[in-house]
């Protein structure tokens, strides 16, 4: 794939129009105002009849897996259909990515997080009974989902520093306490899933085995913040959650068992959600890329556009350049995806490291030709730098990229 | 019920134009197209019809391979069929021209229902629906607002001056030309765009369609010698005083310019 097909160009004007339509004139409310980004995103799904994509593949999923149940052989997801067919669909899922981020990454972040991240660790971990419960309402949007790791002593080492614990109580239930921070969605969220050790007697904190539970809004026990003041991505609420004596039963274990297939489980969501971040970070760099051009037309300095000076030119084809490679990896996912393999995670990560520190770079070097206007939060390069940065940090900091990276080659 | 919707595909309202080296239209190399708005609402005009009762919507296009975009478009909205005429000679006709390679098509379709945009947000002529009208004898209404069926009539509310109302009853078959903004478009969905790619799309040539020498440069009748951008003004006019009388001016120099 060299080039988005004619079906992707149609999707993308579709999306582009709505997006005009829809999400253009609610930025202001939806990044400095009250309004969370959901409901606008539910009328998106809706309006293009992604809602029902998603309801077909979730029923294929659950006919998939209750045959598996019945013993009968299945083929595997990843291998089954036609190639064309299937990058195709993930194409369809990327474009929407790329349009929104143009104007919203923040938007895109939190509902990522909770269709993405939070159903992904359901679909892919959960039992049956799970999947039926809750992945439906997830995959639809119809309930927003969070997904927890973070906790205020551990980010990076997500694991080893982690304090929240389960501890089994006497019916086969769990004692859930500790506490979560910068949660995406954390104060909206319906459905939650909540990262912690099995708390066992005579275990040493650091080899304790990691449990996932699905929590749900208005548990005892569980308190979510309201959203936290940040740098970008104000459109997506960001929070805290605290829980003291959550008592769940082990209806809510993910995966019904405690096994070691938890910690798997976690970094299989983050190759998913690495690749995601490379669409977000094109819809980025095209926009600013876009804005960029048009204002060293327009703007006059010293008698001329400033798109003829050299140093502004310099900037302009950085840009261009960075806009290349990155949809390159985009069709390089796509491709992967209509091959039915899957990234490595190092695989992943590079992309992710790449993509996240470009989409700043240039976001800044947007900035930069914009001057002083740049600088003020009228023009839109200014929200854009500000939400390209957390690219970097969230979903593994660069550094964790680099460091998978490495681990990778030197394990060759 | 069979409905013909013609479309024609134009600059993007984003795009930028600039006048070609003979100065006769704009350069088309490089810029982005989209479907004329008008025609747009004629397609969602046809849609609607479709969801309503039982309809075949075929749309219909004249112009180069980037209009097989537009058509898919079309399709992916929900139209069933589409005939696209590709023929360097079709394209360089003008608006009889145009006309007739359209009637030919609606003689061969028989359709019920010719809905098309009143005119094109490029060439602006308004000439082609009462012309393939005249060519099929066929009644027809222009700035159509509202369109409502009743077996096998069609009652119109057309816009006449000062946003005034004038209702016409046309017997099926019948071509009408519609305004903008008499419904909400539909965006294509996702389904409907991979569907697209699978439904029946047709490319006729003017031999074809049994036009060879009646259309195209040498029967030309109306020819564009020149365009030219709007000249920069000068006469920009300041108005002061608190907002309200702002206001109040604004109106009242609209109202003057008969803009109102
Ligand atoms: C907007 C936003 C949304 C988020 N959403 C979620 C969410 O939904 N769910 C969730 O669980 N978490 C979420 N997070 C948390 C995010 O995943 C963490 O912030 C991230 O993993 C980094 O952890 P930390 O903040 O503790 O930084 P630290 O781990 O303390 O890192 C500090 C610095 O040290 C570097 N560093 C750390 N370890 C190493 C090492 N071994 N080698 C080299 N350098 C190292 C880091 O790269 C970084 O530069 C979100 C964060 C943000 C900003």
């Amino acid at each position: 794939m060299i080039e988005w097909s004619e079906q992707h160009r149609m999707i993308r004007d579709a999306v582009r129009r709505f997006v005009a339509a829809e999400v253009v004139p609610n930025v202001e409310a939806l990044e400095h105002g009250d309004m969370p980004p959901y409901d606008i995103f539910r009328k998106m799904l809706s309006t293009f009849g992604m809602d029902a994509v998603a309801k077909t593949r979730f029923e294929h999923m659950l006919a998939r897996d209750r045959a598996r149940e019945a013993g009968e052989a299945q083929p595997d997801r990843e291998s089954e259909g036609e190639a064309g067919d299937r990058s195709d669909s993930a194409a369809m899922q990327l474009i929407p990515i790329i349009e929104l981020c143009r104007y919203c990454p923040g938007m895109v972040t939190a509902v990522g997080v909770s269709m993405g991240l939070t159903s992904a660790a359901i679909l892919s971990k959960g039992t049956l009974e799970q999947k039926q419960r809750w992945g439906l309402d997830l995959m639809t949007l119809k309930k927003i989902g969070a997904w927890a790791i973070t906790e205020a002593g551990s980010g990076s080492d997500a694991f080893g520093g982690m304090k929240s614990t389960a501890r089994p109580t006497e019916d086969g239930g769990y004692l859930l306490n500790g506490s979560k921070t910068f949660i995406t969605n954390g104060p909206y969220a319906d459905i939650i899933v909540f990262i912690c050790k099995l708390d066992e007697e005579g275990v040493a904190a650091r080899d304790r085995k990691i449990v996932t539970f699905v929590l749900e809004k208005g548990m005892p026990g569980l308190t979510q913040s309201k959203p936290m003041r940040k740098m970008g991505l104000h459109s997506s609420p960001t929070g805290e959650l605290f829980l003291q004596d959550v008592k769940v039963g082990p209806d809510r274990l993910l995966g019904g068992k405690e096994d070691s297939r938890a910690r798997s489980g976690a970094k299989d969501t983050f190759s998913l959600e690495r690749s995601g971040v490379a669409a977000m970070a094109l819809g980025i760099v095209e926009r600013c890329l876009e804005l960029s051009v048009r204002y060293a037309k327009e703007r006059v300095q010293f008698g001329r556009p400033i798109g003829e000076f050299q140093l502004i030119q310099d900037k302009l084809a950085r840009m261009e350049v960075a806009r290349m490679n990155i949809q390159n990896l985009v069709f390089r996912t796509i491709e992967a995806a209509g091959q039915g393999r899957r990234l490595s995670l190092a695989e992943a990560s590079a992309m992710k490291l790449y993509s996240a520190r470009v989409a700043t770079e240039v976001a800044l070097e947007a900035v930069q030709v914009y001057g002083g206007n740049g600088y003020m939060s009228e023009y839109p390069v200014e929200q854009l730098a500000r939400d390209a940065k957390a690219l970097q940090i969230y979903a593994g900091t660069d550094e964790i990229q680099i460091s998978a990276i490495a681990r990778d080659l030197m394990a060759r | 019920m069979k409905i013909i919707v013609c479309l024609k595909q134009v600059p993007h309202q984003d795009a930028r134009l600039d006048i070609r080296s003979d100065g006769a239209w704009i350069q088309e190399e490089g810029i982005k197209f989209e479907i004329n708005t008008y025609d747009t609402y004629a397609l969602e005009e046809a849609l609607r019809i479709k969801d309503a009762a039982e309809a075949e919507v075929v749309v219909v296009s004249i112009g180069p391979d980037r209009v097989t975009q537009a058509l898919r478009t079309a399709l992916g909205m929900g139209a069933d069929r589409a005939i696209h005429v590709k023929d360097p000679e079709a394209e360089a006709s003008d608006a009889i021209g145009l006309a007739k390679i359209l009637a030919a098509i609606v003689k061969a379709e028989s359709p019920d229902l010719v809905i098309m945009g009143m005119m094109s947000d490029d060439g602006n002529f308004a000439a082609i629906a009462p012309m393939l009208a005249g060519l099929t004898d066929m009644p027809h209404t222009t700035a159509a607002v509202k369109v409502e069926r009743s077996n096998g009539t069609l009652r119109i509310d057309r816009e006449i001056e000062g946003g005034a109302r004038e209702v016409v009853e046309l017997r099926s078959p019948c071509v009408i030309a519609v305004q903008t903004g008499i419904n909400q478009v539909r965006y294509a969905s996702l389904k409907g765009i991979m569907a697209a790619k699978k439904k029946p799309f047709d490319v006729k040539s003017i031999a074809d369609l049994g036009l060879g020498g009646q259309v195209g440069a040498a029967a030309v009748k109306v020819r564009i010698e020149k365009i030219s951008p709007p000249v920069k003004g000068e006469r920009a006019e300041i108005l002061e005083g608190s907002t309200q009388e702002i206001a109040d001016r604004l109106v009242g120099k609209i109202k003057e310019l008969g803009l109102l």
